[in-house]
């Protein structure tokens, strides 16, 4: 029995001339629009995220140390890191305590990318089949792991593709900062570790993120837009008061590597922003509660960003949800309203 | 509550973020300038407060008091989430006495509120505020503007509101986040733990989700407290109070 909820909602600044119909979706948890693109959902369960969780499954691995667990590591593992379907610390050495896993290198800057590659490397051995994207971060990363799955969401991970902040030099594609966090298609994953069997990849470079980006373009993986709809910036290589208010001086080399164009101020940062880089551990906590618990009654966001229509046809297929698709526009005294 | 010389160090920030949000915002400084701001025939300095204080409500009781139901005084460095502030105040009637912000014990027996967390008069409770000085009720016995006003408050019988939520966390706060949020070593309690009427939890259960203010808050932070309050979230996120 589908539910048919019969309320008129109006519509402002809507081009009813407009061919195009404004396309509505209701269901027992709410009523969207779905308007040139906008969708306006109200959650009043976790059904959504909880879809997200079992279809958009992330593995995040941190990089880090000994002499960072009590510093750093311990305060990731009690903040962002819980909201990854499957997190696994990388260390230098075992730690079955905390527990860390050892990949067996020295530690170091000059250690990075031989971390990075024996990470991934254990990754895909012993927890390819537990996850579908696989999230590289520092210890001083902050992750939104809710919005990482925005992002993937219109992507599968049988696609060749990686995502995170996008930088031009060195390489045709671009590459990834590795501060900000990149994050990996199972399919990427696969030609990674393949690539280093063919011994297409090497060890280039210590500059982890530049030597990635190196051997994800000889495979043949993507380098992912991870923009919003409005073209803002998701993953971010600072903390967000300097994005948000940091003049940086032209001479600064930030202004030469990003590969799209830098917003200062306000526009710089997605309303559904993925990453933030250089966090120490106190605004670890600071940025937890900001994020998860912070927010003001009542207030309708501006930016309100449109759902992959996959994830709604998994969601219309659950037998626990009547979904009813409208398309009913209207032209009364010019103003545009539809049934919904 | 500002001075000329915060203008544009400070008090822009916050014109720029949060103070767009209140039905009718007034800025009260010493002298009027086109930013705007009101003179209120008082000079600068920590011993003037009281007395900006007294001649800054006598002003909105003589000019604005039919513009709002309710009263909010904040300082240049307080951010404020408005929203909030609306859903504690939708439950009490703005003709009845009432005094709201973050209570503290000392000095005065029903409590004051901290002054630079903020605090809430009703309608009622300012007409009374002005009244006391007209009948001398209430005087200039200190420059200590919050705890002054806590005293006649309770002069002139008007009862303080708990507004921590139902889950007991505070709703204002006379300092940043992270002094609360952020666990201290064990040691000697700072003043301000002292002072709070009702218990100061550390830790994530400090803050309420619908917190209304924060205190001592630089300019660049106004910035980052609009961005996390009004923009970042998490996608689909049910949260959980």
């Amino acid at each position: 029995m589908l539910k048919i909820h019969t309320k008129i909602h109006t519509v402002q600044n809507l081009n009813c001339s407009s061919s195009s119909l404004p396309l509505i979706f209701c269901s027992d948890w709410g009523c969207s629009s779905y308007v040139y693109g906008e969708m306006f959902f109200n959650f009043n369960d976790s059904r959504m995220a909880d879809e997200l969780y079992k279809k958009v499954r992330i593995l995040c691995w941190v990089m880090t140390g000994p002499n960072n667990l009590e510093k750093k590591t311990r305060h990731v593992k009690a903040t962002w890191s819980r909201h990854c379907n499957v997190v696994v610390f990388m260390s230098s050495v075992d730690d079955p305590d905390f527990p860390t896993v050892g990949l067996g290198t020295k530690e170091g800057r000059d250690q990075l990318y031989w971390k990075t590659i024996r990470a991934f490397h254990y990754v895909y051995e012993h927890h390819r089949h537990e996850a579908d994207w696989f999230l590289k971060a520092d210890d001083d990363t902050y992750v939104i792991v809710d919005n990482l799955r925005w992002v993937l969401s219109n992507h599968t991970p049988e696609e060749p593709i990686y995502f995170g902040r996008r930088f031009k030099p060195y390489t045709k594609q671009g590459y990834m900062s590795g501060g900000a966090g990149y994050v990996l298609s199972k399919e990427a994953l696969k030609r990674y570790v393949e690539g280093f069997k063919s011994k297409t990849c090497t060890h280039t470079t210590s500059v982890e993120d530049l030597a990635m980006g190196q051997c994800m373009e000889k495979v043949g993986v993507l380098a992912g837009d991870s923009r919003d709809t409005a073209l803002r910036e998701t993953f971010h290589p600072f903390v967000p008061e300097q994005h948000l208010t940091s003049k940086f001086p032209k001479s600064f080399w930030y202004w030469s590597y990003c590969y799209y164009p830098i917003s200062e101020g306000p526009n710089c940062c997605s309303d559904i922003s993925v990453s933030f880089h250089y966090v120490d551990s106190s605004l670890m906590y600071l940025l937890e509660y900001y994020t998860y618990h912070l927010r003001a009654f009542g207030y309708k966001y501006r930016y309100n960003p449109p759902i992959s229509s996959k994830i709604l046809y998994k969601l219309q297929k659950n037998k626990n949800t009547n979904l009813l698709i409208v398309r009913i526009r209207l032209n009364i005294l010019g103003k545009c309203m539809f049934l919904i | 509550m500002t001075s000329p010389k915060n203008l544009q160090s400070r008090t822009v920030h916050a014109r720029e973020t949060w103070a767009k949000r209140c039905d009718v915002t007034l800025y009260m400084s010493s002298t009027e300038t086109a930013f705007p701001t009101v003179a209120l025939n008082v000079s600068e300095g920590r011993e003037n407060l009281y007395w900006k204080t007294i001649r800054a409500f006598q002003y909105i009781h003589d000019k604005h008091l039919d513009q709002a139901d309710w009263f909010f005084k904040a300082d240049d460095d307080t951010f404020v989430v408005v929203e909030n502030l609306h859903l504690i105040l939708s439950s009490f009637n703005p003709e009845e006495p009432y005094y709201l912000g973050r209570r503290f014990s000392p000095f005065v027996k029903q409590g004051y509120m901290s002054g630079g967390a903020g605090y809430v008069l009703s309608k009622e409770a300012l007409r009374r505020f002005v009244k006391g000085f007209e009948t001398g009720e209430c005087t200039h016995f200190s420059s200590i503007e919050d705890m002054a006003l806590g005293k006649c408050m309770e002069t002139m019988k008007v009862p303080v509101v708990d507004t921590r939520d139902v889950l007991g966390r505070h709703t204002f706060h006379p300092f940043p986040l992270d002094k609360y949020v952020i666990r201290k070593p064990p040691g000697p309690q700072a003043w301000h733990m002292i002072y709070d009427h009702y218990p100061v939890i550390e830790g994530p259960d400090c803050c309420s989700d619908y917190a209304v203010s924060f205190h001592y808050i630089r300019p660049v932070q106004m910035y980052m407290l609009q961005y996390m309050t009004y923009h970042l979230r998490p996608f689909a996120y049910k949260y959980r109070f």
